[in-house]
C-alpha cells in the first residue's frame, strides 16, 4: 500500500510541484485547499475562489483526489483576533507564523490523521529531518522562519516536497510538466492581507485614533497620526511629515497615543545590543546549554545565528535563554516579530521579541 | 479548441468588428459634438439603435442603451415601487436588484418552467412588478411568456375594476434568447425587455433595455442627459454598432442556425449516451424541458461525480464548457437554478451546462461526446477506487460529502 499524503495545496506553485513530486514518489496524494479567509475589503480583492480553482486543476491534471477544508472560523478566532489584539497593544504580531502554528500543522494536521494520513505536506522551503526543522536548500526562500512554532510531532510527520529544491528549478518543473500555474504571480506577505494592505486591514476592524506625531529630539508636533498602534517602530513610511531626509519612528506611546520620530539613524531607540525574548518555542537543546533553560538561569550563552525577518540575513549571537546578544549593535525589530535560532542549517526554536 | 460555452460568450461576429472598428479611430467624434462629422456619428448611431430595435419589433427610441443585462435589469427594477415578484431561477442580477423591493420567488417545476398557477396565487393587489426571464442562463427553458403577461394583463384589467390603482409592469431579461428565439416585445407583451449583445456576436459591455411606453423609469447613472436622460454617459457608439451588425445577423439566419444547433445538440446527446453505454456507463441526467429549452443548450448531470474535475479534465483537451453559471462556478455556491428544480446535492455537483453557438460545426458533435464520455468513465473510476479509510469518504453518501465539503 503506497503511504498516503495530504497535500496542502494554495494554488501556487510551490505546492503544486509538490503534488507533481510527491505523486512522481509513489505517494497515495490527497490535495486539499484549506479555506482560511475569503472576505474582500475595501481595496482588497480575496483570491480565494481563483486560487481554489487553480489547485483543483492542478489536482485534476494529475489525478489526484482533491478536497476544500473550511477553517475560516478558527482562523479568524486564532490567527486574526490575535494579530487585532497584538496591534491594540502596540505591537507588531506576525499572523503567517500564528497560521502555521495554530491551522496548517494542527488543525490541518490533526483532520489528516484522522481522515487516515501517514503523511501531511505543504510547499514550503524548509527541510524536515524527523522532528527536526532544518533550512531549505534554497537560501533565499527558506520559510523556516514562518514554521518555528510547528510542533515536534507535526514536523515528524510533514514532508516538504520542495525543500530540497531551489526556486527556478519548481518553475521550470511546473513548466515542464504543463501546469499552468507555473507562471503565477507569487503572492507575497500575509496571505489574506497583501503586501501593502496591513493598515488598510487593520483600519477596518480597529478605529482610527487621531494623535501627535513629535519630534524625540524636542518634544515638537510635527504632524498627526490616525492611530499609533497602525505604525511600527522604524517605519518611515506613511507619515506624511513632507520632504526633507526621512523621519523614522522611534518609540509609541500608547497610553497618551504619541508617535515619536526622529531624523536621527542614530537614535538609541532604533538600535540594540539585546533582544528580550519571551513566549520561547525551542526545537532543539542549545548548544552549551541544559535542555530546559525556562526553568533555571543559565550560566552559559549559547552560540547561534538569529534570523529576526523572513529572508533576513543570519546574524551571529549569543542566547542565555531569555535574551538574545549581539556583539554590535542591530537595528531594533519591533516587539511581537520573532526571532529565530539555528545552529548551522538546524532550527533551534526561537521567541517573540518583548517590549524593550 | 471545441467551445461549448456560448451562453456565456459569443465570439464578437467578424462583421460585427469590421463595422465597429472605424468607430474607434475615423469616426470617433462624439455624437453630441456640434459639427458635421459628429452628426454623422449620431446619424449611424440612431440608425444602429433602429435596427436593434427593429429585430425586436420596437423603434430605436424605445430603447435605452446601457453597459450590458446586469445594467438593463437594475434599470428596469426602478419601475418598482412596491413589491416584486421574480422567478425562482433568474439570473443574480434579477435576484440583487429585486431585494430590495421584498420581492417573492416564483415557484418553477423540475423542468425549470413557471408554476402558472402558483404565478396566479401570488400576484396580489400590492404587486407592482414582475420579472420573468425568457429563457434560462443555466437551463436553456423558455418561459411561456404569452401566458403570463396575459394572466398580467387580466390583472391590470381586475385592479382597474376595482378602483385599484397599483400599476402592474412586466419585464422580462431575454439576454440567453436574443439569438435564438424570434422576439417580439407586443407579441410577448411585456412592458420591460432586456437584452444583450454579448451572447450573440456582438461585443461585450453592450445591452439595452427597451421600455414600453408610459413606463416610469428613473435614470441610475445622472449627468448630460442622454438616452432620454435614463442613461447619461457619451454613447459607446462602436459598442452599438456592433450590436446592431450582430442583432441583424442573428434575425436573419434564426431559422439555420436554430437548424444547426438542433443537428448538434442532437448529435451530441445521441454519440454522449452511446459512448456512455459502450464504456459501461448510464446515460446522464438530461436537465430542462424537453420541448421548451433553446435549442443550443445541452444541460446535463452526473449525479455523484463533480463536474469541475470533468471541466479540468476536458480542459486539457481544449475543449471548454461550464458548471452553470459562468459566474457562480469556483465560488462554491451551489446554484439556486437547479436547487430551485429540485435537484439532489449530488445531482447539483455533477451539473454542466453545454450551449452550442457560432463557434461550433456539426462535426464536433462526436469528439465532444467521446471526451466527455471519456472524462466521466475516468471520474467513476477514481471514485470507486478511492478507498473509504478517510473520515470524509467513511459515510455512503461519500462522494457527495466530497463535494459538500466545500458548501458548509
Amino acid at each position: 500500500m503506497p503511504k498516503r499524503v495530504f497535500l496542502g495545496m494554495s494554488g501556487g506553485v510551490d505546492s503544486s510541484v509538490s503534488a507533481l513530486l510527491l505523486r512522481d514518489q509513489g505517494y497515495d496524494v490527497t490535495g486539499v485547499y484549506m479555506k482560511n479567509w475569503s472576505e474582500d475589503l475595501p481595496g482588497m480583492h480575496c483570491p480565494w475562489a481563483e486560487d481554489l480553482a487553480d489547485a483543483k486543476r492542478v489536482a485534476v491534471q494529475l489525478d489526484l483526489d482533491f478536497d476544500v477544508w473550511d477553517f475560516e472560523q478558527a482562523y479568524k478566532q486564532k490567527v486574526v483576533d490575535y494579530m487585532l489584539d497584538e496591534f491594540r497593544r502596540g505591537r507588531t504580531p506576525n499572523p503567517d507564523i500564528m497560521c502555521n502554528q495554530e491551522i496548517k500543522f494542527k488543525l490541518f494536521y490533526e483532520r489528516a490523521l484522522a481522515a487516515g494520513a501517514d503523511y501531511i505536506a505543504t510547499g514550503h522551503y524548509a527541510r524536515a529531518d524527523g522532528s527536526h526543522l532544518r533550512l531549505a536548500a534554497d537560501a533565499n526562500k527558506d520559510q523556516t522562519y514562518f514554521l518555528y512554532r510547528m510542533s515536534l510531532a507535526a514536523t515528524a510527520r510533514t514532508l516538504f516536497p520542495v525543500g530540497d529544491l531551489k526556486k527556478p528549478a519548481v518553475k521550470a518543473l511546473a513548466a515542464a510538466r504543463g501546469l499552468d500555474v507555473a507562471h503565477k504571480k507569487e503572492s507575497m506577505g500575509v496571505c489574506f492581507v497583501g503586501e501593502v494592505g496591513m493598515k488598510d486591514f487593520l483600519q477596518h476592524y480597529l478605529p482610527a485614533q487621531p494623535g501627535e506625531i513629535r519630534e524625540l529630539e524636542t518634544d515638537r508636533v510635527l504632524g498627526h497620526h490616525d492611530g499609533a498602534i497602525f505604525y511600527t517602530l522604524g517605519q518611515r513610511h506613511g507619515l506624511y511629515l513632507g520632504g526633507g531626509l526621512p523621519y523614522y519612528v522611534v518609540k509609541k506611546d500608547l497610553s497618551r497615543n504619541l508617535l515619536y520620530v526622529s531624523r536621527n539613524l542614530n537614535a538609541a531607540n532604533l538600535w540594540t545590543d539585546t533582544l528580550e525574548l519571551e513566549d520561547l518555542f525551542l526545537r532543539e537543546p542549545l548548544p552549551n546549554l541544559p535542555a530546559s533553560t525556562s526553568s533555571t538561569a543559565p550560566t552559559a550563552a549559547a552560540p547561534v545565528s538569529v534570523r529576526l525577518r523572513h529572508r533576513a540575513p543570519l546574524i551571529p549571537a549569543t542566547f542565555d535563554g531569555h535574551a538574545l546578544h549581539f556583539s554590535q549593535p542591530i537595528k531594533r525589530p519591533a516587539a511581537g516579530q520573532s526571532a529565530v535560532l539555528y545552529s548551522d542549517d538546524l532550527c533551534l526554536g526561537g521567541g517573540i521579541i518583548a517590549e524593550s | 479548441m471545441i467551445y461549448l460555452d456560448h451562453a456565456a460568450a459569443t465570439p464578437v461576429l467578424p462583421a460585427a468588428l469590421k463595422a465597429m472598428t472605424p468607430y474607434f479611430t475615423e469616426q470617433f467624434f462624439n455624437p453630441s459634438a456640434p459639427y458635421l462629422p459628429a452628426k454623422r456619428v449620431r446619424e449611424a448611431y440612431q440608425a444602429a439603435k433602429d435596427t436593434i430595435a427593429h429585430t425586436i419589433g420596437a423603434k430605436g427610441a424605445d430603447l435605452i442603451i446601457t453597459a450590458g443585462a446586469t445594467e438593463s435589469i437594475n434599470l428596469a427594477f426602478t419601475a418598482c415601487h412596491h413589491r416584486a415578484l421574480v422567478l425562482a431561477t433568474e439570473h443574480a442580477a434579477v435576484l440583487a436588484a429585486a431585494a430590495p423591493h421584498h420581492a417573492t420567488l416564483i415557484p418553477v417545476t423540475r423542468t425549470g418552467l413557471i408554476d402558472l398557477a402558483a404565478f396566479r396565487k401570488l400576484l396580489t393587489d400590492e404587486i407592482d412588478f414582475v420579472s420573468v426571464s425568457l429563457a434560462n442562463n443555466e437551463l436553456g427553458t423558455i418561459q411561456p411568456l404569452a401566458e403570463i403577461s396575459a394572466l398580467v394583463r387580466a390583472a391590470r384589467a381586475d385592479r382597474l375594476a376595482h378602483g385599484l390603482t397599483t400599476p402592474l409592469y412586466l419585464h422580462s431579461d431575454a439576454s440567453q434568447a436574443l439569438s435564438l428565439l424570434d422576439l417580439n416585445v407586443a407579441r410577448l407583451g411585456v412592458d420591460l425587455l432586456t437584452i444583450n449583445a454579448a451572447k450573440c456576436g456582438g461585443p461585450k459591455g453592450v445591452g439595452a433595455l427597451y421600455q414600453a411606453h408610459g413606463v416610469p423609469l428613473q435614470a441610475l447613472t445622472l449627468g448630460g442627459g442622454q438616452e432620454r436622460g435614463l442613461r447619461s454617459g457619451t454613447e459607446n457608439v462602436p459598442g452599438v454598432i456592433g450590436f446592431a451588425v450582430a442583432t441583424a445577423d442573428a434575425k436573419r439566419h434564426l431559422g439555420t442556425h436554430r437548424k444547426l444547433y438542433q443537428t448538434l445538440n442532437a448529435r451530441f446527446r445521441q454519440a454522449l449516451t452511446r459512448e456512455l453505454a459502450a464504456l459501461g456507463l448510464p446515460a446522464p441526467l438530461l436537465l430542462g424541458h424537453p420541448k421548451h429549452q433553446l435549442a443550443n443548450f445541452c444541460p446535463v448531470s452526473f449525479p455523484g461525480l463533480d463536474a469541475e474535475r470533468l471541466i479540468y479534465r476536458l480542459e486539457a483537451q481544449e475543449i471548454y464548457l461550464s458548471t452553470g453559471a459562468a459566474c457562480a462556478a469556483n465560488k462554491g455556491t451551489k446554484s439556486h437554478v437547479l436547487t430551485a428544480i429540485g435537484l439532489s446535492d449530488s445531482e447539483i455537483a455533477g451539473s454542466l451546462r453545454l450551449s452550442f453557438g457560432a463557434a461550433n460545426t456539426l462535426d464536433q458533435a462526436e469528439p465532444a461526446a467521446q471526451a466527455l464520455a471519456a472524462a466521466v468513465a475516468a471520474e467513476a473510476a477514481r471514485q470507486q477506487c478511492t478507498t473509504p479509510t478517510s473520515a470524509q469518504s467513511a459515510t455512503p453518501a461519500a462522494s457527495t460529502a466530497r463535494q459538500e465539503s466545500r458548501h458548509a
